[in-house]
């Protein structure tokens, strides 16, 4: 095997960290064992209780994805820095970790998606919830039919005043929050309706049925996209919450901040 | 028949008739409750408990422990009934105090056992509840639910076997006294806003995104929850106690 060794030994030469994602609890001791080495955990939780820890907001399913996101993190969070040359071990194909690759972390290719969770009005398991109930929206439509559906979340005080009913409210005077085990039932039964869904920071559920009328101007999205995705881009611009808006046309689940595309996924691929 | 009916009539037959039903029936006891436990989901509810653990160290289970129990007071009581049919001892008063004493030992180690896991279960849970708040001082918390469990289990068992637990219980008493007062005085503000925050919450006079004024603040509201109301102008955002929402009174400012 020594020739092996001298063929990818070059891919964990000199390398500054070593993230693991989601590693099992022996794994980890294993490489946090080996010394002068930086190690840290990337995953959905922090189940084997390591140091430094990125958390993942989803279980991304394309490897360049996670690692992309899970680098963005550790960026954000100070604990490797610009240029960093980090060792990812990842899961590809099974279950356990299977795959390293050697990635350099780079400031510059910044898409703010680790932004999205973390630095959002929202609480992080908020934005979570709404994106794993659009992406679960996307994969089943409603009746078999696909649907498009215009999630605001987070400064809700604000959407409020930056829109208005269509028709009547029926969350009014309801306490259902996103995450709720009915209430994804519940989302899916009125994405039917038109106008966007208000979710507060907290993740109650504010409204359903608003027109939103920001003001448009300025708002960069990609040409080709609907009036959901305009109006959706256009209300982050004005107001501090962030929109996650499903497609009916393509099926993609996109979010927007601060009036900008920030996150494109195909439920398909989840 | 002459044969059988003397032979009925020897107390010894009775009693080993008796010793033999006991077991029977012991065992039976014995299964039925286990049945009846596994099926009620005890096995599920002990499952981590230190208890549990050592039970399963030395190859049983709580459960397994709690249905042998009560077969063995099946059984104790079988061979005490036979020994008295039989008469083997004639010293019935001494008998009778063992008899009254057997179900009350049993029904003290039942409390035992069940306080004992009862005690481990509720460190589990509180540990598990705070496990959010990360200062090391907090995990005393757990451990003085589980040792209030525990020492009340055994008040109740002490009296059960009759000890004196007059001492311990006015220990309690002050003990418990003590805890409801910090709480009252601790926790005030607390029961106020949440009394003040279920009304806000089932009447809703204000909602998400109106104008209100709240004693000196103004602005839109952002949330309701239970404590508290967060209001939010242009640069700020109030965190309001419900209970001065009470206080102060609200104003809707419709333009």
């Amino acid at each position: 095997m020594a020739g092996l060794d001298d063929v990818f030994g070059d891919l964990f030469a000199s390398v500054d960290g070593v993230a693991l994602f989601s590693p099992s609890g022996s794994y980890y001791e294993q490489v946090a064992a080996v010394e002068d080495l930086n190690v840290i955990v990337v995953g959905t939780e922090n189940s084997v209780g390591a140091e430094t820890f990125v958390e993942l907001p989803l279980e991304f399913e394309d490897v360049t994805e996670r690692i992309r996101f899970g680098l963005e993190g550790a960026l954000e969070q100070d604990v490797i820095e610009d240029g960093d040359e980090l060792l990812c071990a990842t899961s590809a194909f099974s279950d356990g970790i299977d795959t390293i690759s050697r990635v350099r972390a780079d400031a510059e290719s910044h898409t703010g998606i680790y932004d999205l969770f973390a630095k959002s009005r929202a609480d992080p398991e908020v934005v979570k919830a709404v994106l794993e109930l659009a992406i679960e929206l996307g994969q089943k439509g409603q009746k078999g039919k696909p649907v498009g559906a215009l999630f605001v979340v987070g400064d809700a005080g604000k959407v409020m005043n930056k829109s208005r009913p269509l028709s009547y409210n029926p969350f009014e005077k309801s306490h259902v929050h996103v995450g709720d085990p009915i209430v994804n039932v519940m989302l899916k039964e009125f994405s039917r309706l038109d106008g966007a869904f208000v979710i507060s920071d907290a993740g109650k559920i504010v409204s359903a049925y608003r027109y939103l009328e920001p003001s448009a101007e300025g708002v960069d999205i990609p040409k080709g996209l609907g009036a959901r995705h305009m109006a959706g881009g256009a209300i982050t611009r004005d107001t501090n919450a962030i929109a996650i808006v499903l497609s009916e046309s393509d099926g993609l689940v996109r979010a927007f901040k601060g009036g900008e595309l920030i996150l494109e996924v195909d439920p398909e691929a989840y | 028949m002459v044969v059988w009916q003397s032979l009925l009539n020897e107390p010894a037959v009775i009693a080993a008739a008796v010793l033999a039903l006991g077991l029977i029936v012991g065992y039976f006891v014995g299964r039925l409750n286990e049945e009846l436990l596994s099926a009620s989901g005890v096995p599920d509810a002990v499952e981590g408990t230190p208890f549990e653990r050592t039970a399963q160290s030395l190859g049983t289970s709580t459960v397994e422990i709690i249905a042998r129990l009560s077969s063995w007071f099946i059984y104790g009581i079988a061979v005490l009934t036979a020994i008295h049919i039989a008469q083997l001892l004639d010293t019935n008063a001494f008998w009778l105090r063992v008899t009254e004493f057997i179900p009350q030992l049993f029904i003290a180690v039942l409390v035992l056992i069940i306080g004992f896991i009862v005690a481990d279960k509720s460190e589990l849970v509180v540990s598990e509840y705070l496990r959010g708040v990360k200062l090391p001082e907090v995990s005393i918390i757990p451990k003085l639910v589980k040792y209030s469990v525990l020492y009340v289990t055994f008040i109740i068992a002490l009296g059960q076997i009759g000890v004196h637990v007059l001492a311990l219980l006015i220990l309690l008493t002050v003990y418990a006294v003590g805890v409801v007062i910090v709480g009252t005085v601790a926790f005030k503000d607390f029961l106020v806003s949440s009394a003040a925050g279920i009304y806000l919450l089932l009447n809703q006079p204000y909602g998400i995104g109106d104008q209100v004024r709240i004693g000196d603040q103004r602005g839109i509201v952002q949330e309701v929850d239970l404590f508290v109301t967060k209001i939010e102008d242009d640069s700020e955002e109030y965190i309001v106690p419900n209970r001065k929402v009470f206080e102060d009174g609200i104003v809707r400012i419709r333009e």
